[in-house]
């Protein structure tokens, strides 16, 4: 699609020329078109289809045969004009954002986080791995890994006595005639086909498999060459669902996920289970978002709104500064003013921290100062909108100077044949003109800066902190603080920060929302 | 013009097409071989995933390929570069993590506790090679978790033309920096970073010294979770004992001091001591410093500034596909001393093992003294609940450095852990 | 005068757009490196920084490079495309559910993508398993992932610029008997230069400096972006050795931008709409 770009001008840039005038044509364009369509549409259920054959994926198949058929209609007939247009990047919209988002929201209902991720057999599994010892007085066998027919079947030399033995699922027998090597390796045995190493590692999976029964324990590779006789300490008792052991009960506690015992204890590893709404009563409850709440909403805001009108208002007296047609070195200019956007944000915040240093930063240094920048209430704040107005601007600046190109001159010309002053001028038409174009993104621009994460946690990470409240910073947003909240202790919390990000969600679409009403008076006026 | 545009048009749907289409044709040769492939895979091997962040991903490689040619597998060393432990347990719970991890024995409590590594089993003697700090480190619950290959540990760094000999006490050691200072031949009385949100993991064996505590000892010695001790009597001590070494105090905490620049005005000799690890020597040494490593002292009559130890360590993942693999590379060849001097050589921190740290002495004495000054040291608890100290601990240091109230910020800080441990 | 008053403004601005840049570029040409130093003036000067940069084992930096300007401009150039045709269809057509689909667009961005990642997980490593070309570590999948933005802040922009492109001129192109397909390619796309080329600009450098997604799904080093190998270089204790390479690293990743830049700006101020109108 490069082409469009590139070619676009060339074909108006011929002085006055008018619009193309085209004819009706019903013509190759038409029919190439369409057997284009038919031609993607074959071509990705061509490359799609086998793998989820395969694999037996039918219901995806069966979706994936529908899509395709779907979109193939709707470019085939000529009705649903306005869907030809939205399909491409809504797909992937879908898939990739809207999907995340909805999948995020069902989380909220459940304890996912550390602890909680998995499923229960998983759980459980995990706690049985975890708990097997090697049985005490037990050799270390040195394993080597053979074949009986088709059967994977394990060699075990006991160091102490270099007597061979014969590991199968059945159990542990002794077998004579083997060869041992120095190593302590088997290199060959009657009637059995010895693996080299590269042979034993592809079958990877069957010697992690394989588990050798002994009187009161299981003998499993340890690696390629070692095999330990080991014992569950806990295991897991489906009768009664809990985990026995250790002279202990735990009992499955579907409630919290966890296994629990008599005393209250649980073992550490959980599943995820549902707990309704318990996630969002904690944000409503707890003590430490209560009762900040309204001193961070009041910030966020504040700092959302400076930080968009301050970047839009800088941004734009900047293109309007370079928008006339006698303007010098607009091109340098220019240069200058994206550079800022042009680099890493990330390394930019790192750096602005560093330059607001009281004793080795350059701001205190240039302007002969002692200041604290972001160890005070007052500067913090002040400080990290700047560093936002820096970050922000030329991407308003940007915009701007795009929107300023498609304001016929002619209507500024006018307005200043008529009398006008330039400010009245800008006033009456170049403001809203440009509003039409950039309100939504004003809209949008603000809703990032309500969760700008990392334009907190980058420069001051909420601080400065009161000496009496360690979870609640000055320049703290209501999405750091959280997020603190459900990440920083005990790990993470993804259902909590799921349910956090639902009210957050809930604020900043209603403020947005409200606003976005607006602009359908402008779209009626202008469009 | 119109023709152009049209022509246009027309090319890029073709191309787009023929994109589509040359790639379902690459694909559909492809495709019953996809399904053929697995079996084919399995023949040659299959491959072995190791997870490392950025500076470890290079010097293992050599060993890497050369496990997998012993092996008959592909070896493959990923680099990941930020929230490594986050993301190996989202990938590990999905399915697409890893089949061998590598990062601080102090995850290990937050990855058993999601079922996301397994034990290691080691012999006992190789458990004998190892350093008895290091085996202890990657012990939790009673089971050995992963295979240490480098232990670290924060030591007192000296510039050895401004302050020739070691201090035996902290008051010394401010002494020293404060004349030094007052003389106008360094800028700072010591180089250690605060910044604006503390840094426990630095300031800890000060306030260890001080008689602070996180955590009482369950009775098998093991850091307990219920008794959070960072608000108790001893430890708002131990903050007192900080405030006097802060910013009101004696200038040796300072906020401004941070991560980012305690190191360089070291190596610029803007101050004479530095607490630091094995990792700020490379950079000591471009600024031409002549320096000494010593333990980090503590306070006259006060208890032992002990520091924490860190072990770096490999893990085998639970979810590897390659399970039986991967225990052979951590449990029978990362345990290897070459291996070990290696990575030393990549990246010189102490080996666990104690024959290459012996070998590693040889050339290096600093890994040895560092070794020397973590010898009282304190693996860093290892227990999930850790997290939840790091930020209000921070806090609360910094709180008093800049001349806070050290009973309110300790009492504060207590709160924030009990709250979010539901103690 | 008034162009003096103009000329005056803009210097100013660019003074402050510049400045925390010159500190950056003091530290990658002070043989020191570093970001913490108090001195716009280097204590010395070399290159070093950048010549370690590029000559460096740990950090095969030109691969970066290159693959952030390639993902960068391939991604720009679809997701233009995509957010191009909806913003037609959202501007000069009136259908049911336009008004809702443009809120919902709009609303989708303001979710926390942060926790989306688990679900990335869960979807790529499905699509891994079926289609390794588009998986995990490939720069396929991160492109196809980078589609889903394509349309959120992108459409809005286009529809907003477009609302201000005059009506008549494609009605008078459906009256004479145009396609609306004839019309988008022939009357829309020429006319809306300034715009595409914004868009195209701002696609490209969001998705320079992209990183959540690029660090999760790039795991070779060779196969890395800019953003996330430069994160590399100062994660973790190695940040005080790696400033002044990170510096450097840092203005050298503008290069790209900026020559994009270049490239379109005079596409940016072409002025083509006025004279459109005037036809």
């Amino acid at each position: 699609m490069a082409l469009d770009v590139r070619e676009a001008p060339r074909e108006g840039a011929g002085p006055a020329e008018p619009a193309p005038r085209p004819r009706r044509e019903i013509t190759t364009a038409f029919v190439v078109s369409r057997i284009a369509v038919l031609a993607v549409a074959a071509a990705i259920l061509l490359y799609a289809v086998p793998p989820l054959a395969a694999a037996g994926s039918w219901v995806s198949l069966g979706l994936l045969c529908a899509v395709s058929a779907l979109i193939a209609y709707l470019y085939l007939t000529r009705r649903f004009i306005p869907v030809k247009y939205l399909v491409p990047g809504t797909v992937f919209l879908l898939a990739f954002q809207v999907f995340p988002v909805v999948y995020t929201v069902t989380t909220a209902f459940t304890n996912f986080g550390d602890g909680h991720r998995g499923d229960k057999a998983a759980a459980i599994t995990a706690i049985e791995t975890g708990s097997v010892r090697q049985a005490p007085g037990s050799p270390e066998y040195s394993l080597t890994v053979a074949l009986r027919g088709e059967e994977l079947v394990f060699l075990l030399v006991d160091p102490a006595t270099k007597q061979v033995s014969l590991g199968t699922a059945d159990g542990l027998s002794r077998l004579d005639g083997a060869q041992v090597g120095v190593t302590g390796k088997v290199l060959s045995a009657p009637g059995l086909t010895v693996l080299k190493a590269p042979q034993a590692a592809a079958r990877g999976p069957e010697v992690s498999a394989l588990a050798v029964p002994t009187g009161d324990g299981l003998i499993k590779a340890n690696g390629l060459s070692r095999a330990v006789e080991g014992k569950a300490a806990l295991v897991y008792d489906a009768g009664c669902d809990c985990v026995r052991g250790e002279g202990d009960t735990w009992t499955a506690d579907e409630g919290q996920g966890y296994f629990v015992n008599a005393k209250g204890e649980h073992l550490a590893q959980g599943w995820q289970v549902n707990v309704g709404l318990d996630n969002f009563s904690r944000v409503l409850t707890n003590p430490t978002i209560s009762g900040y709440f309204a001193g961070v909403l009041g910030w966020n805001i504040f700092f959302a709104l400076v930080s968009v009108l301050g970047t839009f208002g800088l941004g734009m007296s900047v293109a309007l500064a370079l928008h006339h047609p006698r303007m010098r070195g607009t091109r340098f200019y220019r240069i200058a003013l994206i550079l800022p956007y042009a680099m890493p944000a990330f390394a930019m915040l790192l750096v602005w921290r560093d330059m607001f240093n009281r004793d080795f930063g350059l701001i205190n240094q240039l302007l002969g100062v002692n200041i604290d920048w972001l160890g005070e209430l007052g500067t913090a704040r002040f400080g990290v909108i700047l560093v936002n107005l820096w970050l922000g601007f030329p991407y308003m600046f940007l915009v701007t100077t795009g929107a300023l190109q498609a304001i016929p001159r002619e209507l500024t010309e006018a307005a200043a044949i008529d009398g006008a002053t330039p400010w009245r001028a800008f006033r009456r038409v170049t403001l809203p003109l440009l509003l039409v174009a950039l309100t939504p993104l004003l809209i949008s621009s603000f809703a990032y800066n309500f969760n700008n994460f990392n334009a907190i946690a980058l420069t001051t990470d909420g601080g400065p902190f009161p000496a009496e409240n360690p979870q609640v910073g000055g320049t703290d947003l209501l999405i750091t603080y959280t997020f603190r909240l459900a990440f920083g202790a005990g790990g993470a919390q993804f259902g909590f920060a799921a349910a956090i990000s639902v009210f957050i969600f809930t604020i900043v679409a209603v403020i947005s929302a409200v606003a976005f009403r607006r602009t359908r008076k402008q779209e009626e006026i202008y469009a | 013009m119109r023709m152009r545009a049209l022509g246009v048009a027309a090319l890029a749907t073709l191309a787009v097409a023929a994109t589509a289409c040359g790639s379902s044709q690459s694909a559909a040769p492809a495709a019953p071989s996809a399904s053929a492939s697995a079996p084919t895979a399995a023949a040659g091997g299959g491959t072995l995933v190791i997870w490392a962040d950025p500076s470890r991903v290079q010097p293992l490689k050599p060993f890497a390929d050369q496990f997998g040619t012993e092996n008959g597998v592909t070896v493959e060393v990923k680099e990941i570069s930020k929230d490594n432990q986050m993301t190996f347990l989202t990938a590990s719970q999905q399915g697409s993590g890893p089949d061998i991890m590598i990062g601080a024995h102090d995850w290990i409590g937050n990855l058993v506790q999601n079922g996301a590594i397994d034990p290691v089993t080691l012999t006992e003697e190789q458990k004998a090679a190892f350093s008895p700090k290091a085996i202890q480190a990657v012990t939790f619950n009673g089971q050995i978790y992963g295979a240490p290959y480098a232990v670290e540990n924060i030591a007192l760094i000296r510039n050895t033309e401004l302050a020739p000999d070691a201090p035996a006490t902290i008051e010394d050691m401010i002494e020293k920096g404060t004349e030094l200072k007052k003389d106008g031949k360094v800028k700072e009385v010591l180089c250690i970073p605060v910044g604006q949100k503390g840094d426990a993991f630095h300031v800890y064996p000060m306030f260890a010294s001080g008689g602070g505590a996180l955590f009482g000892a369950t009775a098998t010695g093991d850091p307990d979770p219920k008794q959070v001790l960072l608000g108790s009597p001893d430890s708002v001590k131990a903050f007192e004992k900080l405030k006097a070494l802060g910013e009101k105090g004696d200038g040796a905490l300072r906020t401004s001091l941070t991560n980012e620049n305690y190191i360089v005005n070291f190596a610029g000799g803007k101050c004479a001591y530095l607490v630091s690890g094995p990792w700020a020597i490379s950079e000591v040494k471009k600024g031409g410093i002549t320096y000494d490593i010593t333990a980090v002292p503590s306070f006259k009559d006060g208890k032992p500034a002990t520091p924490f130890v860190g072990v770096q360590s490999f893990f085998v993942a639970s979810k590897g596909k390659n399970k039986a693999l991967a225990q052979e590379f951590v449990a029978n060849y990362v345990t290897d001393k070459d291996v070990a001097k290696a990575l030393y050589d990549a990246d010189p921190r102490p080996p666990a093992l104690t024959a290459a740290l012996q070998e590693v002495q040889a050339s290096d004495p600093d890994a040895a003294k560092f070794m020397e000054a973590g010898k009282d040291g304190m693996p860093m608890p290892a227990i999930p609940e850790m997290a939840a100290i790091w930020e209000p601990f921070g806090i609360a240091e910094t709180a008093v450095v800049k001349g806070g109230d050290a009973a309110k910020a300790a009492a504060a800080a207590q709160k924030a852990i009990d709250g979010s441990l539901k103690n | 005068m008034r162009m003096t008053l103009r000329h005056v403004y803009v210097l100013i601005v660019c003074a402050f757009a510049v400045f925390p840049i010159l500190f950056v570029l003091s530290a990658a040409i002070n043989p020191m490196g570093t970001l913490a130093s108090t001195d716009l003036l280097p204590t010395g000067a070399s290159l070093n920084n950048f010549a370690n940069l590029l000559t460096s084992d740990t950090y095969p930096f030109a691969r970066w490079f290159f693959n952030s300007v390639f993902i960068a401009l391939v991604s720009s150039f679809a997701s233009l495309l995509l957010s191009m045709l909806a913003a037609y269809a959202f501007s000069r057509m009136r259908f049911a559910g336009r008004r809702v689909g443009l809120l919902a667009l709009l609303l989708i961005q303001m979710f926390p993508q942060f926790l989306a990642i688990v679900t990335i997980f869960m979807i790529f490593t499905e699509v891994t398993e079926l289609y390794p070309a588009f998986g995990f570590n490939t720069v396929w999948g991160l492109l196809l992932l980078y589609l889903g933005g394509a349309l959120g802040v992108n459409t809005w922009l286009m529809k907003g610029f477009l609302d201000t492109v005059p009506k008549e001129l494609d009605e008078a192109a459906t009256v004479d008997g145009a396609t609306h397909a004839q019309i988008f390619w022939r009357v829309i796309m020429p006319l809306v230069t300034p715009i595409l080329a914004v868009t195209a600009l701002l696609a490209f450098i969001g998705t320079m400096s992209e990183f959540l997604m690029a660090n999760v799904f790039l795991r070779d080093p060779e196969s890395k972006t800019l953003a996330v190998g430069m994160y590399g270089m100062i994660a973790g204790d190695h940040r005080n050795a790696n400033f002044g390479m990170f510096a450097a690293a840092t203005l050298i990743t503008a290069v790209p931008t900026v020559g994009v830049f270049l490239w379109l700006q005079k596409y940016i101020v072409s002025g083509l709409t006025a004279g459109a109108v005037k036809g």
